[in-house]
């Protein structure tokens, strides 16, 4: 054991991200609860009295608001229940649900108690020093963890793909950044990122909407019968559950309607844009909560061609349009030392749940090798391995034995205040 | 043998040794007993001893395979302990598993690679004595150092957190700046200081070296190699594609001239500068040394002529030579230098002097006479060559010699013979082969003196003839010349 530098000490790791939080035991491969970042809530003023599932969680919210949270939070359909999100940009804005997030992955998922173990939380690269100070205060006072680390997403990503300098192109939910890591430690300077996967998300809801396509979620429908393709939908509504649907709620199941739709059907032309290529492509079916199915063919490429290539009519109608993934890479490399260029260009780490698009990496290299006839990308096959890639990076780095000096135990807490975690966590 | 010395004994009943030796045969039994095969009962053993080893193996349970021991028996016990890492200021516990077996006051073992690098400070008297610069305060060459220590010296990382706050309209600091300042500010302290031990002085003080124009150099390089558009490189590539191929036919006809060479001139040594022109050119235009950009580090020179073989000295020295039984034979110096002109090594005995094919027979023949052999020499020394050489030369001239006599015989002979038969008929017309002899004696003439300027023959019965040849010739030619001359004068 001493061979490989791992020393177990039963760390938790924490990884929140805009649609998930993550969680588990350092040391192990995949994290062992995932939730929703998104929790479900109805405000004081709702006097409807709601039977809540066994696997929902209720906590008080600050406002004296019920919440739900977990798998069973936002997607249970209950009438007045909006969803919130503390998330936004992969950064915490709102610390008020972050407590009972963590409580519920800790102890309702893993059933472990926070106070016994050391924990390990990730950040993004452009998070703020009251970020992470408040996070730390979080896990000490409310939680009474022994000792607290908070690592960066992208240093974590390069551990977890065995380097030690990386350039990460990381797509998540909300946010796509290319962060340049050399011996550890993020460049600060050559971050770049930008809400790419918005671009992409309205990009495809604006497709689903120009095909007439109601975006209405299972749990509104029902009953349907099933119609040929292109066919207008048969489906009935709960008509009792119509009035109890906020205006969030709408949102939410929209989006991941949405979401749902770029997964399956989201895919990258891995030779650039071809109108030829793509119509080649076979189209592929996909059926609507309502019933509705039909064939999507280009469409489904020019959702994907996003990440690469905007097209100048869409950069001349919008000028604050999110840089594409080539842009942020070159924005990335200017900023960094001349003499980097080779390192980090060799060793390229895609991550993030955004790149699952099927033919994103071939895409990719194909973009950088014209300009970097040396590049070479390291994209984990795995999906679960791609998609918490931060997760398990802390996990690695929080059961090698060389870290746990650098945790911040509860007694320096105490004794230096916020100020130890700027100076510990570099 | 001592069983055979006993069987002597009891066969002549002559009574010794016998008492001890069977002592010693009472002594063994038990501890050979102690072996006993398995498969046989003790009964059985005891009844017929250990004289039936070669049934033991048969006598065996048969059995099924060991199975194979891998956890070198026994269970580990591991218990969950609580550690203190001695790389911690704080009283921080983390609990792990450990053996049980582990020494629980023993060190955390991750403890020892929490290694610091050495911090240099210094005192404001030092400092304003040794360190000042005017690019640079105090206050901000405090926190580059802070910065070093803290990112351990990792200058990209530095480069990227320095933030010091600095003047409006002084531009931001490059990382050579820092670097520069870093290692000029440890060189000075190290040379400053006292030191025990000068040799990690120096150490230390080469390790602070740093080049800034050089590294700012090296960057513009880069930077020249990274921003070429496609079009040069496609023709960096083609070119360089060319010059492999020019290189590859230079090889092959290298190649083919050192064959052809091997056939016709026999050079079985290799031919050395062909080698080198080979690495050389290779050396200087590979193009990944190029690529990387490490190649402006490494000074282009040693390089270059490190490949380059060193001829053998020459130790023209004399007295060198005398004391190592040297003898140098001079290369011509009239013949170029060339391949053509290689001449391999061989021995003395195989350029012995050849005398000419066409009077071969007859110094063979004379050397005969004396005894030797003049195509095989038993001892073919330096000496022993140029004597042969030298007795070749004379045979030759005395062979030529005796030829010219003879024939200078003859002709008196003939002459005789004709200046009798005019005496006989008195009075006639002689002038035409009075002609005739005159052109025959001119040639003589030449001929022997000719002789004589080569030879130095020993024989004196050769000198006197050659003596006598010469005195008659030259009395003809006087007497004739210018008869001939008239002759002619009146032809035309």
């Amino acid at each position: 054991m001493v061979t490989y530098g791992g020393d177990e000490v039963s760390a938790l790791v924490l990884d929140i991200g805009t649609s998930s939080v993550r969680a588990g035991y350092a040391g192990d491969d995949s994290p062992k609860a995932i939730i929703p970042t998104q929790y479900g809530f109805i405000p004081p003023s709702s006097d409807q009295d709601v039977d809540m599932g066994d696997n929902s969680d209720s906590t008080e919210k600050p406002k004296g608001a019920r919440s739900f949270i977990g798998e069973a939070g936002p997607s249970l359909f209950r009438p007045g229940m909006q969803i919130g999100n503390p998330m936004s940009d992969t950064l915490i804005q709102d610390f008020g649900p972050i407590p009972a997030l963590v409580r519920h992955v800790l102890q309702d998922s893993m059933r472990v108690n926070p106070s016994e173990h050391p924990i390990l939380v990730t950040e993004p690269a452009w998070n703020t020093p009251e970020n992470r100070e408040r996070m730390a205060e979080i896990m000490f006072e409310e939680f009474q963890v022994p000792a607290f680390y908070i690592a960066n997403t992208g240093v974590l990503n390069t551990f977890a793909a065995g380097k030690g300098s990386a350039l990460v192109v990381d797509v998540g939910q909300s946010v796509a950044s290319v962060i340049p890591v050399v011996d550890g430690f993020v460049l600060r300077k050559g971050v770049a990122y930008s809400n790419l996967p918005k671009l992409v998300a309205a990009h495809a809801r604006h497709i689903l909407l120009g095909n007439n396509i109601d975006l209405i979620p299972h749990q509104l429908i029902a009953s349907k019968t099933p119609v040929e393709p292109n066919m207008p939908p048969q489906y009935a509504v709960r008509e009792d559950k119509i009035p109890g649907v906020t205006d969030s709620w709408r949102q939410w199941y929209e989006d991941r309607a949405v979401e749902e739709w770029t997964q399956n059907m989201g895919g990258i032309l891995e030779q650039g844009w071809n109108d030829q290529l793509a119509i080649q492509r076979p189209a592929r079916q996909y059926e609507f909560p309502t019933g509705f199915n039909t064939f999507f063919g280009p469409d489904r490429f020019h959702v994907g061609e996003l990440f690469f290539f905007h097209k100048p009519n869409l950069v001349a109608s919008n000028s604050s349009l999110p840089r594409h993934i080539p842009a942020l890479i070159s924005d990335s490399l200017r900023a960094c030392d001349i003499e980097l260029r080779q390192v980090l260009m060799g060793n390229v780490v895609v991550t993030g749940g955004g790149t699952l698009f099927s033919g994103f990496t071939d895409r990719l290299h194909n973009e950088l090798v014209r300009s970097f006839p040396h590049v070479k990308i390291h994209a984990p096959g795995n999906p679960v391995e791609r998609r918490y890639g931060a997760w398990l990076g802390g996990s690695i780095l929080a059961s090698l034995g060389t870290f746990h000096q650098l945790w911040i135990s509860k007694e320096e807490w105490m004794e230096h205040g916020k100020g130890i975690v700027a100076q510990r966590c570099k | 043998m001592a069983a055979s010395i006993a069987d002597v004994r009891s066969a002549l009943s002559i009574p010794g040794h016998v008492t001890p030796n069977r002592l010693q045969q009472v002594k063994k039994q038990p501890s050979q007993s102690v072996k006993k095969p398995e498969g046989i009962s003790r009964e059985l053993y005891s009844l017929i001893g250990p004289s039936a080893p070669s049934l033991a193996a048969q006598l065996a349970k048969p059995r099924l395979k060991q199975k194979p021991n891998l956890g070198g028996g026994g269970k580990v016990k591991w218990e969950w302990r609580n550690f203190k890492n001695g790389a911690r200021s704080d009283s921080l516990e983390l609990g792990h598993w450990v053996k049980a077996s582990v020494d629980p006051d023993s060190e955390y073992p991750f403890a020892k690679y929490n290694v610091q690098p050495t911090n240099y400070i210094w005192s404001p008297d030092e400092y304003a004595r040794h360190l000042e610069d005017p690019e640079w305060t105090q206050e901000e060459t405090e926190y580059l150092f802070n910065l070093v220590q803290e990112y351990d010296m990792r200058w990209f990382v530095i480069f990227d957190r320095y933030e010091y706050p600095r003047g409006e309209k002084e531009a931001g600091r490059a990382i050579e700046d820092l670097k520069e300042r870093y290692f000029s500010v440890c060189r000075k302290l190290i040379r400053n200081r006292t030191w025990a031990d000068e040799n990690l002085k120096t150490h230390l003080q080469n390790l602070m070296q740093y080049d800034k124009d050089r590294e700012q150099m090296r960057k513009r390089y880069l930077t020249s190699l990274d921003n070429r558009t496609p079009d040069q490189l496609q023709e960096e590539e083609a070119l360089f594609i060319e010059i492999k191929r020019l290189e590859q036919n230079e090889r092959k006809f290298k190649r083919e001239r050192e064959e052809l060479l091997r056939i016709i001139a026999g050079i079985e040594a290799g031919l050395p500068d062909i080698a080198d022109e080979d690495a050389s050119v290779s050396l200087s235009l590979d193009p990944k040394r190029r690529k990387k950009g490490m190649d402006f580090e490494i000074p282009a020179t040693p390089i270059l002529t490190a490949p380059v073989m060193k001829k053998p000295q020459s130790y023209k020295n004399a007295a060198h030579d005398a004391q190592h039984c040297i003898i140098r034979n001079e290369p011509s110096g009239t013949t170029p230098a060339t391949k053509a002109a290689h001449t391999p090594s061989y021995m003395r005995s195989y350029k012995l002097p050849v005398p000419k094919a066409a009077i071969a027979p007859r110094v063979t023949q004379i050397l005969a006479e004396l005894g030797i052999q003049h195509n095989r020499l038993v001892m073919p020394t330096k000496d022993n060559c140029a004597l042969l050489e030298s007795l070749l030369e004379t045979t030759t001239a005395l062979v030529e010699t005796r030829k010219v006599v003879d024939k200078a015989d003859y002709e008196i002979k003939v002459l005789k013979s004709q200046l009798e038969v005019r005496e006989n008929e008195d009075e006639g017309d002689g002038t035409a082969s009075v002609g005739e002899i005159d052109d025959s004696d001119v040639f003589e003439t030449q001929k022997n003196g000719r002789g004589e300027s080569i030879g130095s023959t020993r024989s004196t019965r050769n000198r006197k003839l050659c003596r006598r040849s010469m005195s008659t010739s030259s009395v003809d030619t006087s007497v004739t010349l210018p008869v001939r001359a008239v002759k002619r004068q009146k032809r035309a």
